[in-house]
């Protein structure tokens, strides 16, 4: 396998490998000590949905992605105001920010 | 006739030879024209591997072209090689190794993804030019050269990035990129044409070896950091990269990656070659340093809410790029300090090298995932997708161990090349690791966005027919599963033989301008 020192401490792989190993294990064991009356394909299959029926589309009972971490992105709301709106696609920004940055960069270079 | 000597040559006039083969080829229908793709690729790769192999072997490999001589760099009499002169370090051998895979891999993807589309004998000209271009840029050892490789790769991916000209979004992505990228060419070459009209030379090793900071090199230095930061998506450089990565072809993003990947290499060689400790502040690392943390941090923060699949990885290639530079920036700012360097700059060194090759190998991948997913659902918004992993389970698998490696979860390389960023560059102050490793989290949370949105929850009707991906596609992505593995499970191999050597050979000026210039000038 593979150990490796990074100045700081190290690293060993086959030790991560061996707690993930003994980890499937123990999960695939708990899972085997499961329900002794459980019958596949029968109502027990059935989808629990809060009491309602599960619609056959599984689209209306799933979270876009669009709207996933959406409490991240309200409590951020005036950074991703600020970043979205620096990201106009429009090509003259484009090249504008790397001109800016360039010439920004060049006027600290020359004072430093 | 040693082939062996032969190895820089053969690693562009393969792909060149095989873009220009490429329309003839095409006469002989798509199955001649598939194979022409994927055997220029593979020697491509084979050449490289050897080539790799050659030189830590035996140290810098390189090539003068051109001349009487293929080894007579510097011709008695002469102060200055004038020769354009191929020159492979391991750092740079180490580039085309990478640079090599991913192409080989977006080639196999390509046969079965592209089938569907016409001009593709276009495609494979300009495929394989791009990969010229690519290698090029990594093994060049002239400045001006170096432009010109920059130019062949750039006009290669302005065609292809803009391949399906019937979408409007595509033609708006390449002309964005074709925009920035020629305003960056123009400087890069100001900076080369400044240097040259100085030092009289234009060999990269040459100029490492008389070059002393003044007004004008400090002007070329910015040229050559902001424009080649820019190429590889340095925010805020990086407007144009999302676009022109998202409507691309999926095998041309693949290779893509590792065209960012040698702008990248290009800004090092520049940095620790060319201007090495002659750099004398601490300036120019410290804004690379910074440009790694932006790109780090406002990518990743960018990914976090998107919903195309290939823009979201766009960004987070952003992201990625970010903790290179960081790595390499930290190794830069302590060039000059022999303690600093063996106490934490190396270390960040070999983070960030070892960070190119993970990046290359698990962005790429995911790409092909982001394709194969394309390719079988013709949909790239993930609010439209949804239960793939039942109808796609080659790809899933194939997903979670890129989306696992890139969000640096152990065991996967991933962790390995982040881990020995956040240590060394923790040395150098708390608040760098600290950024770094908040993008670690926001990587991960980005990524089960997509594994959950796109691959798991119930299948919907609409994708009730979805197939799993043809086996040349699987077949790239297993290549770049099986890199990946490898360098999950076998890390001090992986860095004890690619990482290191390439590592010392960035940081080794004097042994990159020796092997040119000999015992000065």
């Amino acid at each position: 396998m593979g150990k490796v020192y990074t100045g700081f401490g190290y690293w060993d792989v086959g030790a991560w490998i061996l707690f993930f190993a003994v980890a499937a294990f123990y999960i695939l064991w708990l899972r085997a000590q499961g329900r002794s009356d459980y019958k596949k394909g029968t109502d027990q299959d059935e989808i629990y949905w809060s009491g309602n029926e599960v619609p056959e589309d599984g689209a209306e009972i799933t979270v876009p992605a669009s709207s996933a971490y959406w409490g991240f992105r309200k409590a951020l709301e005036p950074f991703y105001k600020g970043l979205l709106g620096m990201h106009t696609g429009l090509p003259a920004d484009v090249v504008g920010y790397y001109v800016l940055t360039v010439a920004v960069l060049a006027v600290f270079v020359l004072l430093v | 006739m040693n082939w062996n000597e032969h190895f820089p040559a053969l690693l562009l006039i393969i792909p060149l030879f095989g873009a220009f083969l490429a329309p003839i080829c095409s006469l002989g229908g798509k199955m001649a024209r598939n194979i022409l793709l994927v055997a220029a690729s593979f020697l491509t790769l084979v050449v490289a591997f050897l080539l790799w192999r050659n030189v830590l072997a035996n140290g810098i490999q390189y090539y003068v072209m051109g001349g009487e001589n293929f080894r007579l760099a510097l011709p008695s009499g002469m102060a200055l090689p004038v020769r354009i002169i191929l020159e492979v370090d391991a750092f740079s051998a180490f580039m085309a190794l990478c640079g090599s895979i991913a192409a080989f891999a977006g080639a196999l993807f390509s046969v079965n993804y592209m089938n569907r589309f016409s001009g593709q004998s276009r495609f494979t000209s300009l495929y394989l030019l791009l990969a010229t271009g690519m290698l090029g840029m990594m093994i060049t050892g002239d400045l001006f050269n170096f432009f010109i490789f920059i130019e062949i790769s750039s006009i290669a991916s302005f065609g292809l990035i803009a391949f399906w000209r019937d979408k409007p979004s595509a033609i708006e992505a390449s002309l964005k990129y074709t925009l920035v990228s020629q305003v960056g060419s123009m400087l890069i070459l100001i900076a080369a044409g400044s240097l040259y009209g100085k030092y009289n030379a234009l060999n990269m090793a040459a100029l490492g070896s008389v070059i002393t900071m003044g007004t004008m090199e400090k002007l070329a230095l910015v040229f050559l950091v902001g424009s080649l930061a820019m190429k590889c998506g340095a925010f805020p450089m990086h407007m144009w990269l999302p676009d022109a990565y998202a409507e691309a072809p999926t095998g041309v993003t693949c290779l893509l990656v590792a065209v960012s990947q040698a702008s990248l290499y290009g800004l090092m060689r520049v940095c620790f070659s060319i201007y090495g400790v002659a750099m004398g502040s601490t300036f120019v690392p410290w804004m690379i340093i910074i440009f790694g943390l932006a790109s780090m941090f406002f990518g990743v923060s960018m990914a976090v809410v998107q919903h195309d699949i290939k823009r979201l990885m766009g960004y987070h290639s952003v992201s990625q790029v970010g903790y290179m530079l960081l790595g390499l920036g930290v190794g830069l700012l302590v060039l000059g300090d022999a303690r600093g360097m063996a106490d934490y700059g190396f270390t960040a060194i070999k983070g960030g090298v070892f960070h190119v090759f993970n990046y290359t190998m698990y962005k790429a991948l995911l790409f092909l995932t982001a394709g194969a997913l394309y390719y079988a659902t013709g949909k790239k918004d993930l609010n439209e997708m949804g239960g793939l992993a039942r109808r796609m389970p080659y790809t899933t698998f194939m997903f979670v161990i890129a989306a696992a490696a890139i969000s640096g979860l152990p065991p996967f390389n991933g962790f390995v090349s982040k881990l020995l960023i956040y240590e060394s560059s923790f040395a150098v102050h708390p608040s760098l690791a600290v950024v770094a490793l908040l993008t670690s989290v926001l990587t991960l949370a980005s990524f089960v966005k997509v594994f959950q949105t796109a691959f798991l929850g119930p299948e919907k009707n609409s994708l009730l027919s979805v197939q799993e991906v043809p086996p040349a596609m699987l077949l790239g992505m297993v290549v770049l599963t099986a890199a990946i593995l490898g360098a999950t499970l076998f890390p001090s191999w992986t860095l004890s033989n690619l990482v290191e050597p390439a590592a010392r050979a960035l940081v080794d000026q004097s042994g990159y301008i020796g092997a040119i210039v000999g015992g000065g000038m």
